[in-house]
């Protein structure tokens, strides 16, 4: 037994050294007026998913260096964390809490509720109590941050008519019944007509199916991707989850060029990357970042927050793309950012 | 007088006897806790984190409030669950990997019944019925899951490791094809696999107000007294852990070794089963893809740690518990990833299963009984 206490306080010793060497945590305390704190959870997912996790962090870094914020993160490993995970920042007086992906929703909704002192942001959680029954928005510290899908369809509908050469494009997508990917597909149209009036547009929503299946559909989304390429389509835009990803991938195994959506898919669907021209995206890091610093200038809005649009860059056939095309994507880029160029799409199907 | 004095001598000797045995079982999974956390210290310190201070936020996570306890009572629920169903298995000489699997099945067919029911019937049911017939629902589906290679190796001899893996297969991409298309949530904003909610009769309250902590919780630590009581006290018990023990000498003695088989099987099953349901029914009121990921397995752990007895699959299932709700505080704290707790946890059930190790380290004595895990390829 004698042994056995060496060999526990040698361990114990051992680990006392260690701590030593390791160096305390910064210490800040967020529950001070004047310590603005930033606080982030994750969708279950990691923080470096190079998908909307790790867009929106890199908005909260940038409130660390532009606002000198104090930020932090905490990875959620299973849903029923949420709730839990969003409270230890509220408890520990952070300002502003980011919550990632529509999954948080809810959670964030109850918590905005709880912590009326703290200001949420939701990214990618469209607020919808106009369509609650009493339609008022009583959640005056949480506002969702949503994105002008038509303006991101635009600018890749643009950039795919001036790459085709059959003059014909095609998109593919999940049901126009939900307002954001029908603003996508529309978007598309209008950018592509805005270039070449007198292109062939090919789009398909999968409308035929319901909710169930509409966005869980690739082989769907592959074979129609297919149809049009057999019709002479040489770029395809996909949008609408796991359809639209079967229809990028077709594309880029058909050797035309795909176009993704959402985030910078290159990263995201691998066996796409070397076909993949650009993705029609959601800027999260700016959005986020700009909620944050209306939050600290105590502007915080509530309800929907609009993001802004944008595209991808060319990544693996950024060769192929000619320098007066690059030239006019960033003139459309900055004419849809400044507003003097419309797209023209109404916010939900008429 | 002497006679008196005689027996009270012999008490305390038993008393003391047992003492020693419990301090002996108690020994070996103690000292691989303590050296897990010392290993995993070194790991925190070589990706460059301060395990004082990591440890610190673990246990404050944990412990260190009330809102902290009612966490790890929630996080220790299904784990308590789980690690029962693997370790009524073990008694009974089966190695269930396939918890995961049964919890799945149990938690959506349990999802199904809290949602569907009152509409399919037309009718609001009254909790007292809605309760205990998702529980039920969600129970019977986990034994039948269960069943299923408990009958596959009772009567074809398909072994019950490499069938309740497979079964957990068809679980899971069962579960992901249902969550994603006919029991998805139909409102036309929702994009995540996920059920709707149940109904708020099928919901199981929580013991405080403004805690998360529910009456699943009390109803782990009854199913553990009744799981001990069923093994020991029981004549079922009994024939479970001599079928567990001898197959051969059970059949000799007259127990249906086949039936046991099978019984023992759809228990384990069912308190697996039960795992899941009580996530739908008294936490997350709905099933989500994303939840309960490694549940089962981590119950594989927890039964080996609590050495396949009921008390002991509690105290393990609290301890995985604290850490796995610790770990977030531990992350705000330090911003150590929380896949540290899972390189800690792997290394204590590595420990315990090596027992050796454990023993050599702090140069312990053998002990000559030891836990029969599962019998050999043609057992």
């Amino acid at each position: 037994m004698k042994k056995l206490y060496f060999v526990i306080a040698l361990l114990l010793v051992a680990s006392m050294v260690l701590a030593a060497c390791g160096g305390a945590p910064s210490e800040a305390d967020c529950t001070k007026a004047d310590v603005f704190c930033v606080g982030m959870v994750t969708d279950v997912g990691k923080i470096d998913d190079k998908s909307f996790n790790q867009s929106t962090w890199e908005g909260v870094k940038q409130a660390e260096s532009d606002l000198g914020a104090i930020v932090q993160y905490i990875e959620t490993t299973d849903s029923k964390d949420y709730a839990k995970n969003i409270s230890t920042f509220a408890d520990a007086g952070y300002d502003v809490i980011v919550t990632v992906g529509f999954a948080l929703g809810e959670a964030t909704a109850a918590a905005a509720v709880q912590y009326p002192d703290v200001d949420f942001i939701g990214v990618d959680q469209f607020q919808a109590w106009q369509y609650d029954e009493d339609t008022t928005n009583d959640i005056a510290n949480l506002a969702g941050l949503v994105f002008p899908e038509d303006q991101a369809g635009f600018l890749v509908g643009a950039l795919a008519a001036q790459m085709t050469k059959s003059k014909k494009i095609g998109g593919v997508f999940g049901t126009d019944v939900v307002p954001p990917v029908w603003r996508f597909g529309e978007g598309y149209r209008a950018g592509a007509m805005y270039i070449n009036p007198d292109i062939e547009i090919f789009i398909v929503y999968h409308s035929d199916v319901g909710f169930d299946k509409t966005f869980t559909d690739p082989e769907w989304g592959a074979a129609t991707a297919n149809s049009m390429i057999d019709k002479d389509a040489d770029v395809i835009f996909g949008g609408g989850g796991k359809t639209g990803n079967g229809a990028v991938t077709a594309a880029a195994q058909r050797g035309v060029y795909a176009i993704g959506v959402d985030t910078d898919q290159y990263y995201t669907l691998p066996e796409a990357a070397p076909r993949l021209l650009s993705s029609a995206l959601k800027l999260l890091t700016p959005g986020t970042f700009d909620l944050i610093k209306l939050a600290k200038e105590g502007s915080f809005p509530s309800g929907n927050f609009l993001g802004k649009g944008g595209y991808a860059p060319y990544h693996d056939l950024d060769a192929e793309v000619p320098a007066e095309v690059k030239a006019k994507m960033e003139e459309i880029n900055a004419a849809l950012l400044d507003g003097s160029l419309q797209t023209n799409v109404p916010p939900v199907k008429p | 007088m002497a006679k008196s004095a005689e027996q009270t001598t012999s008490q305390s000797h038993d008393l003391r006897q047992i003492l020693r045995a419990s301090m002996d079982a108690l020994l070996v999974p103690l000292l691989a806790v303590l050296t897990a956390m010392i290993l995993g210290g070194l790991v925190i310190a070589f990706a460059g984190g301060n395990p004082i201070y990591a440890y610190l936020g673990l246990f404050q996570g944990a412990f260190g409030s009330t809102k902290a306890l009612s966490e790890t009572a929630v996080w220790a629920t299904p784990y308590i669950f789980a690690g029962l169903a693997v370790a009524l298995a073990f008694k009974g000489g089966l190695f269930n990997i396939g918890a995961e699997g049964q919890l799945a099945f149990g938690a959506v067919v349990s999802a199904l019944i809290g949602y569907a029911l009152p509409d399919l019937l037309g009718i609001s049911l009254p909790a007292i019925i809605h309760i205990p017939l998702a529980v039920g629902g969600g129970m019977l589906a986990g034994a039948l899951w269960a069943a299923i290679p408990g009958a596959l190796k009772a009567y074809t001899g398909g072994h019950e490791v490499i069938n309740t893996i497979m079964m957990n297969y068809i679980a899971l991409n069962m579960t992901s094809f249902l969550l994603n298309a006919p029991m998805k949530d139909p409102n036309p904003l929702n994009v995540v696999a996920r059920t709707p909610s149940i109904a708020e009769s099928a919901r199981i309250p929580p013991l405080f107000e403004g805690f998360r902590v529910h009456w699943g919780f009390a109803l782990a630590l009854l199913v553990a007294f009744l799981v001990w009581w069923l093994l020991w006290k029981t004549t079922l018990g009994f024939e479970i852990r001599t079928v567990g023990a001898n197959p051969d000498a059970a059949k000799y003695a007259g127990i249906n070794v086949k039936r046991t088989i099978v019984l023992t099987m759809a228990l384990s099953g069912l308190l697996a089963g039960l795992a899941g349901t009580i996530e739908v029914t008294a936490l997350n009121y709905r099933h989500e893809l994303g939840f309960s990921v490694g549940y089962g397995f981590d119950a594989i752990a927890i039964a080996l740690l609590g050495k396949t007895h009921p008390l002991g699959v509690v105290i393990a299932a609290i301890l995985f518990g604290a850490m796995r709700n610790g770990a977030t505080r531990m992350q705000f704290l330090t911003q150590i990833p929380v896949d540290i707790i899972s390189v800690i946890q792997a290394l204590i059930l590595l420990l315990v299963a090596a027992e050796a190790i454990i023993r050599y380290l702090y140069r312990l004595r053998a002990r000559e009984e030891r836990v029969v895990l599962t019998r050999g390829w043609g057992g």
